[in-house]
């Protein structure tokens, strides 16, 4: 029995780590510093000036329309987190609880759509929402409409739907899994005293799935957080998001340090929610790691 | 124990016979499979009613339709004459307590036992008292605060059994409640049940494939195999009365001997094995004279060497293995090619016998009971010991 618990492990326990370390050091720390250090150096045209600032921030905190983008961005992907719970916990639902047959088979469909390609299906969405598109053809042919309508595509319903579509999956999957973790016999007790099946659901199955909610929470805010593909191809006039904010500084104005001060912000964002959403569901999701 | 939990279910277990549960024509279909076949019961209000029987005879089956987690196929379930065959499980007043115990793992102890009056609406502030009351009754005051895994096996039993309690159902239905403990404390938790069974006065029905615990605790045994009742009787009865070879060789622990039939009357018949003419208890219907059948003594009626004159059937064999079991010694006695056993208490043994010894053993005519030669298939080999 170890009577002293050592503050360091023994040396043996680096040596195992070691891959896993530099792992991180070299994808995630170092990029990150070097990001951090870009944010305060300045662009001189297409010189990149190497003296410490804190224009690009001042920049940023005093111009309101970066704030407002953010805000925007924040907003869509807090709507589009909150559609995709809102699709994927009931069909998870339904594949875990409802289904007798067929269940692994239904799982795969649900997640069928990761292994194409995250252009293509952009692509189909346009196909979908577009002047001749299936939603327009489909209303001409019923003649509920004479003229195709314009206010599918190009717009910011346009950027939320496919959104929700691309992120659907990554709700489904986590909550999925918890669903499937809990025991079935604890629903039997629940309707055993007296519980109806949406009382069982409110009280038991929905706080026991939790943790996985909230995973495919955080998954689908940090998907839709930084995402500037969707909102350039099916944003028109309203697609400019955070992201594409970035995208631009790097990509078209090659002001990098600007470009590294918001990456930087939007990075500082995420981890706080991350946080935030992480320390609530092992608090509350603690108990199913018995 | 708390005595004044629920006086007047004390009060109705001795002046009211209603009935708390009955079945009628109960039978359930799982596809072709034929879980439950034609159960019809009657269980007192207040009575320990165990279904007893190995692990697919349909016990746990016949306890879900009970509860309302499954439907019949076929039958009625009734539940204070009340007919509840179509009601579901949380419109039922009775409840289950489950094998694995079925704690709400998010909830503490206090909010599992709580969970129940809950769904009735009750307030917390009023459930208060009844809480502490049905905790004190399973003697885990104090633990209101815990976790389900922060309980021992035991401990989570009785949280269970807590859970259940706390709406005072009208039947509480357990499902082999305390399989999962070990022996020590499966014995300890026997006390505990029915003492709490005894107390509160609200019907148990009790589902275990162990036969001493359905026998030391039951007022009634429902005996069943593969989907059918073979016998419904009191402990006493289902022991010294089996009516089945598969309930005589289920409980306790038998000797089965093939004989013919000579002869029989209204008191006693006669049979013959290997030559040897045995006195035994008077035939059941369907047993004719001239036909093998099967005779059963209990190991613990056959005596060694019994005083001269003392019992009907004498017979001489030859000692074979001798096993000492702590209280009592097992002889395996040989005559032609039959075999019996014999328990005899450690204290009454003599212990100037040994292997190879040519003695005699003897029981009483009431100690051998006939069974046809057809049920012999039934009959389960080696007594099912509590493992």
């Amino acid at each position: 029995m170890e009577l002293k618990k050592s503050r360091f492990d023994p040396p043996r326990s680096y040596i195992r780590g070691t891959p896993i370390i530099l792992w991180l050091l070299f994808l995630v720390v170092v990029p990150l510093i070097f990001t951090f250090a870009m944010s305060f150096y300045s662009s001189e045209g297409l010189v990149l000036e190497k003296t410490f600032t804190l224009k690009n921030y001042k920049v940023f905190f005093t111009d309101p329309v970066y704030a407002r983008i953010l805000f925007k961005s924040l907003r869509l992907a807090l709507g589009t987190s909150m559609l995709s719970i809102a699709m994927a916990y009931p069909l998870a639902y339904m594949v875990s609880f409802k289904m007798v047959r067929g269940r692994n088979l239904l799982f795969m469909m649900c997640i069928i759509p990761l292994w194409v390609s995250y252009l293509v299906r952009i692509i189909a969405w346009r196909s979908i929402l577009g002047n001749r598109g299936v939603i327009n053809s489909l209303l001409l042919a019923i003649g509920i409409i004479q003229e195709p309508l314009r206010i599918f595509l190009y717009n910011r319903f346009a950027i939320a739907v496919t959104l929700t579509y691309i992120c659907i999956p990554f709700v489904f999957i986590p909550v999925y899994t918890s669903l499937e973790k809990i025991p079935r016999n604890i629903l039997n007790a629940a309707s055993d005293l007296g519980a109806s099946e949406f009382t069982s659901f409110i009280n038991v199955v929905l706080p026991l799935s939790l943790p996985g909610l909230i995973t495919g929470f955080i998954f689908s805010f940090i998907i839709a957080l930084g995402d500037y593909i969707i909102p350039l191809q099916l944003g028109g006039t309203q697609g400019i998001m955070f992201g594409n904010l970035i995208w631009s500084q790097f990509g078209v104005a090659f002001n990098w340090p600007f470009g590294a001060a918001l990456g930087f912000v939007l990075f500082i964002i995420s981890v706080t929610i991350l946080g935030l959403t992480a320390k609530f569901g092992s608090t509350e999701g603690g108990f199913l790691s018995e | 124990m708390d005595l004044d939990f629920h006086p007047q279910h004390i009060v109705e277990l001795y002046m009211d016979d209603a009935t708390a549960i009955e079945l009628q024509n109960l039978t359930k279909r799982f596809d072709e499979v034929v879980a439950v076949d034609n159960f019809n019961v009657k269980i007192q209000k207040g009575e320990f009613f165990s279904l007893l029987g190995p692990s697919g005879c349909g016990k746990t089956t016949t306890l879900r339709v009970v509860a309302g987690l499954e439907g019949p196929s076929k039958g009625t379930v009734l539940l204070e004459g009340k007919d509840v065959t179509g009601v579901p499980a949380y419109k039922r007043n009775v409840n289950t307590v489950f094998q694995d115990y079925a704690l709400f793992p998010h909830m503490n102890v206090k909010k599992n036992v709580y969970f129940p009056l809950k769904m009735r609406k009750i307030s917390l502030n009023q459930a208060e008292p009844k809480i502490e009351r049905v905790l004190r009754l399973v003697n885990m005051e104090g633990f209101g605060k815990r976790l389900p895994q922060q309980l021992s096996g035991g401990q989570r039993q009785r949280i269970a059994l807590a859970r259940s309690l706390v709406n005072e159902p009208a039947a509480l239905l357990l499902d082999e409640p305390l399989g999962a403990l070990d022996f020590k404390l499966r014995v300890a938790m026997q006390k505990v049940l029915k003492d709490i069974q005894r107390n509160v006065g609200i019907t148990f029905v009790y589902v275990t494939h162990d036969q001493t615990e359905a026998m030391t605790m039951s007022d009634r045994i429902a005996v069943m195999k593969d989907g059918h009742v073979h016998q419904i009787a009191s402990p006493d009865e289902i022991y010294n009365d089996p009516e089945t070879a598969f309930v005589a060789s289920f409980i306790g622990d038998m000797n089965f001997l093939h004989g013919i039939i000579k002869s029989g009357s209204e008191k006693s018949a006669k049979a013959d094995i290997s030559g040897n003419i045995i006195n035994t208890r008077k035939l059941k219907q369907g047993i004719k004279t001239g036909e093998e059948a099967l005779l059963c003594i209990r190991v613990e009626r056959v005596e060694v060497n019994p005083l001269e004159g003392k019992l009907d059937n004498v017979v001489a064999c030859t000692l074979g293995r001798i096993v000492f079991r702590g209280t009592d010694y097992e002889a395996t006695c040989r005559f032609d090619d039959s075999e019996i056993r014999a328990v005899v208490s450690a204290t009454a043994w003599d212990h100037g016998l040994k292997e190879g010894d040519t003695i005699k053993i003897g029981f009483k005519t009431d100690d051998v009971i006939v069974f046809p030669k057809s049920e012999e298939k039934d009959v389960i080999k080696y007594s099912v010991e509590a493992v």
